[in-house]
């Protein structure tokens, strides 16, 4: 285990005693991955912002749903972020607008922020390690992908979407899947 | 049943990335509930993909949220009931061991209890709501394979609802267990009502009125998720409430 990630299970543990100041340490450290991630999914400053209120709220009512046993902390409260921006896109039925934008990770000139944001050197080089392993993807995984994660896209919307079979879109999911978990988790 | 390995990791690596539907997102639940459990193999798959889903959102830009978000977040927490958990357990003193007998609980629960500020704070609340006129204890049936108690207290003009229960499984793998209150067969997600048992016990307190509604429901449901309906897969439990007393 890494320091940071200790840290965030010390900051965890102090949020479970109803530590408000260890709370705010949480969100100062993750409040940029996960607006971030709610804009892109989303693809609107309120949706996102409704996301990322309710995703805190949540952790700190109920900091007992992450259990330290099943992975970094960092894991659990993106993929927190990440289900309720799916959800919410779902409910607000936008998803095919957003298909040119979920396929594509960068964003044009003067559009990235991330030199604007203040962010734990740990979280910039795993964000490094991550654009990294997608790039490593063949084009047609990392689609897939992409498509289901931050365009909210079911496989069966993936495979419309493509003009493909749905077993294919499974097929290259879990091929891009098992690529990204070694590429990523090598040292485990 | 035998179980083909390389389609449940396709399911897996479909379900953590919230891409499944229709009968995949079924069975997924399924193999979620009766097999990812109990086998070493998917228990591996899953946790790796559930970690990879994890990071794939640093693959996105990172932004500022407005300055708006932390205020309201702040105002959220104020109200929130740890506060007043916090605020109101200086009391409990000993009292803790006077929990014995509230259905089935014992004092090796009070003991276990006392580990956090909190969770005992709750347990004396759920106490002294008990000695109000009108409250009474409500033993959730387990639907599941394994018989579990979880009981729920309320009462009239409480505005409270406290459900503790011990030696409560796990949910499966992605999932945490949530409340709903229903009224005439249709159920509604009590906000804050999602939890994870720790060491097999939970204790809860909600900032609801269940003189309301006449049954309570808790279900598996994916962490993360708001779902309108419960899911009724996994493990469950179901009471019908007591009807409410007239002032």
């Amino acid at each position: 285990m890494q320091g940071d990630d200790r840290l965030d299970l010390e900051l965890h543990r102090r949020v479970s005693m109803g530590d408000g100041q260890a709370f705010e340490g949480l969100y100062r450290r993750y409040a940029p991955a996960a607006y971030g991630l709610a804009l892109r999914v989303t693809g609107q400053d309120s949706l996102a912002q409704e996301v990322v209120h309710d995703a805190f709220l949540a952790l700190w009512r109920a900091p007992e749903a992450y259990d330290p046993g099943r992975g970094p902390f960092r894991s659990f409260f993106l993929s927190l972020v990440h289900h309720r921006a799916v959800d919410t896109v779902r409910r607000e039925e936008r998803l095919r607008k957003r298909a040119e934008r979920a396929s594509n990770l960068e964003r044009g000139p003067g559009e990235d922020v991330a030199e604007e944001v203040v962010e734990d050197a740990y979280l910039s080089t795993r964000r490094k390690e991550v654009r990294e392993a997608l790039q490593t993807l063949p084009p047609e995984q990392r689609t897939v992908i992409e498509l289901a994660y931050f365009g909210g896209y079911t496989q069966a919307m993936i495979a419309e979407e493509l003009g493909i079979p749905v077993g294919t879109v499974k097929t290259r999911t879990l091929a891009a899947m098992r690529k990204l978990r070694r590429a990523l988790y090598r040292e485990d | 049943m035998a179980e083909d390995h390389d389609r449940i990791e396709e399911l897996l690596a479909g379900y953590v990335l919230l891409g499944l539907s229709g009968e995949d997102a079924v069975e997924a639940d399924r193999l979620l509930s009766e097999h990812v459990p109990s086998c070493p193999r998917c228990r591996d798959a899953m946790a790796g993909f559930q970690a990879v889903a994890g990071d794939l959102a640093l693959a996105v830009s990172p932004a500022q949220p407005p300055d708006l978000v932390l205020p309201r977040i702040r105002r959220g927490v104020a109200e929130s009931p740890v506060r007043r958990r916090r605020a109101s357990l200086v009391a409990v003193a000993a009292g803790v061991a006077a929990i014995v007998g509230l259905a089935g609980l014992t004092v090796q629960l009070g003991d276990r209890v006392s580990r956090t500020e909190q969770q005992r704070g709750r347990l004396l609340a759920a106490m002294e709501a008990l000695q109000q006129p009108g409250t009474s204890p409500v033993s959730l049936e387990s639907q599941g394979q394994t018989a579990t108690g979880l009981v729920e207290v309320s009462g009239p003009g409480l505005q409270r609802m406290y459900v503790i229960g011990r030696d409560v499984p796990m949910p499966s793998p992605g999932r945490v267990y949530q409340l709903w209150l229903g009224t005439n067969g249709t159920f509604v997600r009590v906000e804050d009502g999602g939890f994870v048992p720790e060491d097999g016990l939970v204790l809860l307190e909600l900032t609801v009125d269940t003189g309301r509604y006449d049954e309570i429901l808790v279900t598996e449901e994916r962490i993360g998720d708001a779902p309108a309906n419960p899911s009724h897969l996994g493990h469950t439990w179901h009471a019908f409430l007591a009807q409410p007393q007239a002032a």
